[in-house]
C-alpha cells in the first residue's frame, strides 16, 4: 500500500472517518463480514443472524446521538502495538498497517484494554480471537469503503511518517 | 482525495444503444446506476424491517431479531408476500380495464375484433349467446365478477379453464384462489404489523397469489385484448430506434394496457387526421412502440400498418427514444414508464399525457380513459400530439441512431399463429423435441435491469448460449424488446444456433428466439406449454421447459415468479430476489418446493453455470421423459 507522490514522498492509505455523513445503514458492518468469513466473498452469503459472524468495524451512537462508524485507524502510535506483551500486534512501517499475528497472540486482551477507539475486540464465537482490521489485504480497497454509500468512510494518503 | 468516484453510462448488450446514450446530453438511469451501485445488504438479503415505529430493525449477528421478535425468515417472508401483492395488484389492474374495455365494447356496439377468441373462450366458460356483444358482456362481468370475489370464494373461470393435473395439485396444497383481488387485500393485512408469523403460510398465500397473477393478469389479459383488438399476426419487421420516421408526428406509448389505446389507432387512421397531416405538410401521424404496450402492439402490427411505426425498445431504452428529439407526445398508461423521462420531456418540449390516474406522473397532464370517454379522449391526445409537433419540432433537433435496431425480426408470435404455422397442431413440435433436434425450451421472460452485468447483458448472452445448445428460446417482455433490438429474433440469428437448431430455423424460416411480445404473453407461454403437455398426456414439471427472469426488475416480475413456480417450472433469477436473508424461506422455494409443487427457484448470477444448471435439468427431464 506504500506509493510514491509526484514530489517523490512516500504515502500509505489510511481509513478516514466523516461521521457527519454517516446514516448508520451498517454497510460497511455487513461489507466486512462478507470479505472475512470466507463464504466467497459474496454479500448473498452473509448469514445475517450468525454470532459467528465478526466485523471488524462497528457503529456507535455518539454523544450527540448520530450514528458514528468506528474503524481500526492503524495508529501511528498504536497502543495496542505498544501493549502487547506476546508481539503478535506490530506495526508496518512500509505499508502503516497494524497487524495481528494470531499464532504470536496469547488472548491477554491489553489491546482489547488499550484501544482508545473501542474497535478491537474478541470474537463471538470463541471469546479468544481478536478481531483486527487487516485493511482487506489482497483487495483493491477495504470493503468497508467501498460500501459505503454516503463517504463516510473514505481513503486518504497520507505522507509516511 | 476521496477516490470514491463513479461516472459514465452502464454497458449494454447492445451497443448501438450504449455509444448513442453516451453521446447524448442528459442523465439516464444508464448513468444513475453507476451513483447507485452500492446497494444496503439488508435491503439485498430482505433482512430490514419497517413495519413499525421500533425499526427500521436490520438482522445483525448482535441483533438477530427485530424489535418485535420477528425472526429473519419471519421478516423475509412478510417483505416477500408484500411484493408479491403488489406485483398481482398490478397485473390484476390491467386486466380489470381490459374487461370494462371489453363490457364498453358490448354495451356500445362497437366493432369487436377477434371473434375467434371471444367464441371459444365464452363456450369454453359456458357461456351461451348468439349475439357478439351480448356474449362479450356476459363474458366480461363473468370474469369482473370473479376478480371481485371475497377471498372465502373461489373464482371460478380458473378451476373451469386451467390444467387438470395443475388443479388437483393446487387443491391438494389448498391454494386455489379466491377473488383476485381479495387475495391481494389480505397479503396486505397478513403481513401488516404483528400479525401472520407463518413463513410457510405466507408463501403458500404467494403462490396463490401467483396463480391468479398468472392465468388472470396474463393469460386472459391476453385473450380479452386479442378480442378487443384481434388476435396477434405474423409478420416480419424491423424493430429499434431506426424505424423512428421524423417525417410524422410521434406519439410514443409506455406502459402495459394496450386496451386503453384501440381508440387512438382508430382516431389516427381517420380522414379528419389525414386531411390535417397534409395540411401540416407531415405524412401522418404514428405511434411508436416501447415497453410491453409497444410489443403488444407489435403482436398487431399487421392491423396496425399505417399506425404503428414499429417496437423502438424496452425499459431502459425509453429516455434514449426521447433523446431523439423526434417524440412529440408520450402517453403514458402504467408501469415501465421511468420518473427519467420526464426531465428530458421538459428540456425537449415533448408533451407528457398519462391516461390512467393510477400512473400519473408528476410533469404528465391527466386523460384518465374510462369505458365511457375512451373516443373522447383518443381524439384529445392526436389533437395535443398536432399541437405538440407544432410548438416544438422548429426549436428542437433531431437525432436518430438510424443504425439502432435490426430488420427482418419475426413478430406476432403468440400460441395461436405458432400453431397455425405448424400446420394446426403443435405436433411437430413434439417430434422435433422428441428427437433431440430441439433440445429443450427455455422462456426467457420479464423485464431489463441495469445490474445484471447491465442492460440486457445477462439476457442476451444467455439467449446466444443457450440457441448454441440447440435449445429453443420462447421472449415474453422486456427481454422481447432487448433480444430483438440485437437481432436475435431476426431470421439471421439462425446461424448463431446449434447445428440442430439452425437447420430447424433455415428450413421453417423462423429465427431461434421466438418473441411473443409483451410480459403479458407469459401467460401465452404457459398456453403452450400446457399444449405440449396435453399432446404428451403429462403435467407440466415433466416438461423440458424452463422459465428464466434473468434480469426481473419489479414486483410485476416477483409474481410472475410465483406463477412459474405454481406451475411447477424451474425458475430462474439472475439477481437472488430480497429473500436470501431467510434460510428456511430460501430452502423452501429453492428445494423443498420440488415436492410440493414440482417447481424451483434457481438464483445464479453467472451465464455459464446458469446454462450448464439448464442444461442438467433439460437432460434430466428427457430422460423421464423416454426421449
Amino acid at each position: 500500500m506504500t506509493m510514491k507522490t509526484e514530489k517523490n514522498k512516500e504515502t500509505i492509505k489510511k481509513i478516514m472517518v466523516d461521521e457527519s455523513k454517516c446514516q448508520g445503514c451498517y454497510n460497511c458492518t455487513f461489507a466486512c463480514i462478507a470479505v472475512h468469513e470466507n463464504k466467497g466473498k459474496n454479500i448473498y452469503k452473509v448469514d445475517t443472524h450468525n454470532k459467528n459472524f465478526n466485523s471488524r468495524n462497528v457503529i456507535t451512537i455518539n454523544e450527540d446521538g448520530r450514528p458514528t462508524p468506528m474503524v481500526c485507524r492503524h495508529c501511528d502510535m498504536p497502543e495496542c502495538v505498544l501493549t502487547c506483551i506476546s508481539g503478535a500486534m506490530t506495526k508496518d512501517e512500509e505499508t502503516g498497517i497494524v497487524k495481528h499475528n494470531l499464532k504470536k497472540c496469547a488472548s491477554c486482551f491489553m489491546c482489547v484494554m488499550s484501544c482508545p477507539y473501542g474497535v478491537l475486540k474478541p470474537d463471538n464465537k470463541t471469546g479468544k480471537i481478536i478481531i483486527k482490521c487487516d485493511m482487506c489485504e489482497g483487495e483493491d480497497m477495504p470493503a468497508c469503503v467501498k460500501s459505503c454509500p454516503t463517504g463516510a468512510l473514505y481513503i486518504k494518503e497520507v505522507e509516511k511518517i | 482525495m476521496n477516490i470514491n468516484v463513479r461516472s459514465g453510462n452502464c454497458d449494454s448488450a447492445d451497443k448501438v444503444l450504449q455509444d448513442f446514450i453516451s453521446n447524448i446530453n442528459y442523465e439516464t438511469a444508464h448513468h444513475r446506476i453507476k451513483t447507485q451501485d452500492i446497494k444496503c445488504g439488508f435491503g439485498l438479503q430482505g433482512v430490514c424491517c419497517r413495519l413499525c415505529a421500533n425499526g427500521p430493525c436490520r438482522i445483525t449477528p448482535n441483533s438477530p431479531k427485530g424489535v418485535c421478535g420477528a425472526t429473519p425468515d419471519q421478516m423475509v417472508a412478510r417483505n416477500f408476500i408484500r411484493s408479491v401483492a403488489a406485483g398481482s395488484a398490478s397485473y390484476i389492474h390491467v386486466l380489470e380495464n381490459s374487461l370494462w374495455a371489453l363490457k364498453s365494447l358490448g354495451e356500445k356496439q362497437l366493432d369487436i375484433k377477434g371473434i375467434q377468441t371471444l367464441n371459444n373462450l365464452a363456450s369454453s366458460l359456458g357461456i351461451e349467446e348468439n349475439d357478439t356483444h351480448k356474449k362479450a358482456i356476459i363474458l366480461a362481468d363473468f370474469l369482473l365478477d370473479d376478480l371481485y370475489k371475497p377471498s372465502f370464494k373461489k373464482m371460478e373461470a380458473i378451476n373451469i379453464l386451467g390444467y387438470t393435473p395443475r388443479l388437483n395439485n393446487w387443491k391438494a396444497l389448498d391454494i386455489m384462489p379466491g377473488g383476485a383481488k381479495s387475495e391481494v387485500f389480505d397479503a396486505l393485512v397478513k403481513s401488516s404489523t404483528n400479525l401472520n408469523t407463518d413463513p410457510t403460510n405466507m408463501l403458500l398465500h404467494s403462490l396463490s397469489l401467483g396463480i391468479s397473477t398468472g392465468f388472470y393478469g396474463l393469460t386472459l389479459t391476453n385473450l380479452i385484448n386479442d378480442i378487443i383488438m384481434g388476435e396477434p399476426r405474423l409478420k416480419i419487421s424491423s424493430v429499434g430506434m431506426k424505424t423512428i420516421d421524423p417525417d410524422y408526428i410521434n406519439i410514443m406509448v409506455t406502459g402495459h394496457q394496450h386496451a386503453l389505446h384501440k381508440g387512438l389507432e382508430d382516431i389516427i387512421n381517420s380522414e379528419s387526421v389525414k386531411t390535417l397531416s397534409d395540411q401540416l405538410n407531415v405524412k401522418g401521424i404514428r405511434i411508436v412502440g416501447s415497453t410491453c404496450v409497444g410489443q403488444d402492439m407489435q403482436l398487431r402490427a399487421k392491423d396496425l400498418d399505417g399506425v404503428f411505426s414499429g417496437q423502438a425498445g424496452n425499459n431502459f431504452t425509453t429516455e434514449a427514444i426521447l433523446a431523439t428529439g423526434a417524440i412529440d407526445l408520450v402517453v403514458s398508461e402504467f408501469n415501465c414508464t421511468l420518473p427519467g423521462i420526464e426531465p428530458i420531456a421538459k428540456d425537449l418540449n415533448i408533451k407528457l399525457i398519462a391516461t390512467d390516474e393510477l400512473a400519473k406522473k408528476e410533469s404528465a397532464d391527466l386523460l384518465a380513459v374510462t369505458p365511457e370517454n375512451a373516443e373522447t379522449v383518443a381524439k384529445a391526445l392526436v389533437k395535443e400530439a398536432i399541437t405538440s409537433y407544432t410548438l416544438r419540432r422548429n426549436k428542437v433537433k433531431i437525432n436518430i441512431p438510424e443504425n439502432h435496431g435490426s430488420d427482418n425480426a419475426l413478430t406476432g408470435v403468440s400460441e395461436g399463429t405458432l400453431k397455425e404455422f405448424l400446420g394446426g397442431n403443435y405436433q411437430p413440435l413434439i417430434n422435433l423435441i422428441a428427437s433431440g433436434q430441439i433440445k429443450g425450451i427455455v422462456g426467457i421472460v420479464g423485464c431489463s435491469n441495469l445490474v445484471s452485468g447491465g442492460h440486457d447483458v445477462f439476457t442476451v448472452e444467455l439467449a446466444k448460449k443457450l440457441i448454441a445448445k440447440d435449445i429453443l428460446v420462447l421472449s415474453a417482455g422486456c427481454t422481447s424488446g432487448g433480444l430483438s433490438n440485437v437481432g436475435l429474433t431476426s431470421l439471421e440469428a439462425s446461424q448463431l444456433a446449434g447445428p440442430n437448431l439452425r437447420k430447424i430455423c433455415e428450413e421453417l424460416n423462423i429465427p431461434p428466439v421466438l418473441n411473443f411480445g409483451p410480459c403479458l404473453a407469459i401467460g401465452r407461454l404457459e398456453l403452450v406449454a400446457v399444449e405440449l403437455a396435453k399432446a404428451l398426456d403429462v403435467d407440466l414439471p415433466q416438461l423440458p421447459l424452463i422459465i428464466s427472469a434473468p434480469q426481473w426488475l419489479e414486483e410485476q416480475a416477483i409474481a410472475d415468479g410465483m406463477y412459474a413456480l405454481s406451475l411447477g417450472l424451474p425458475l430462474h433469477v439472475a439477481k437472488p430476489l430480497f429473500i436470501t436473508g431467510g434460510p428456511a424461506v430460501t430452502k423452501l422455494v429453492t428445494e423443498d418446493l420440488l415436492n410440493i409443487t414440482g417447481g424451483h427457484l434457481i438464483m445464479n448470477e453467472d451465464v455459464d453455470t446458469t446454462v450448464s444448471t439448464f442444461d442438467e435439468i433439460i437432460m434430466a427431464k428427457r430422460y423421464s421423459l423416454g426421449i
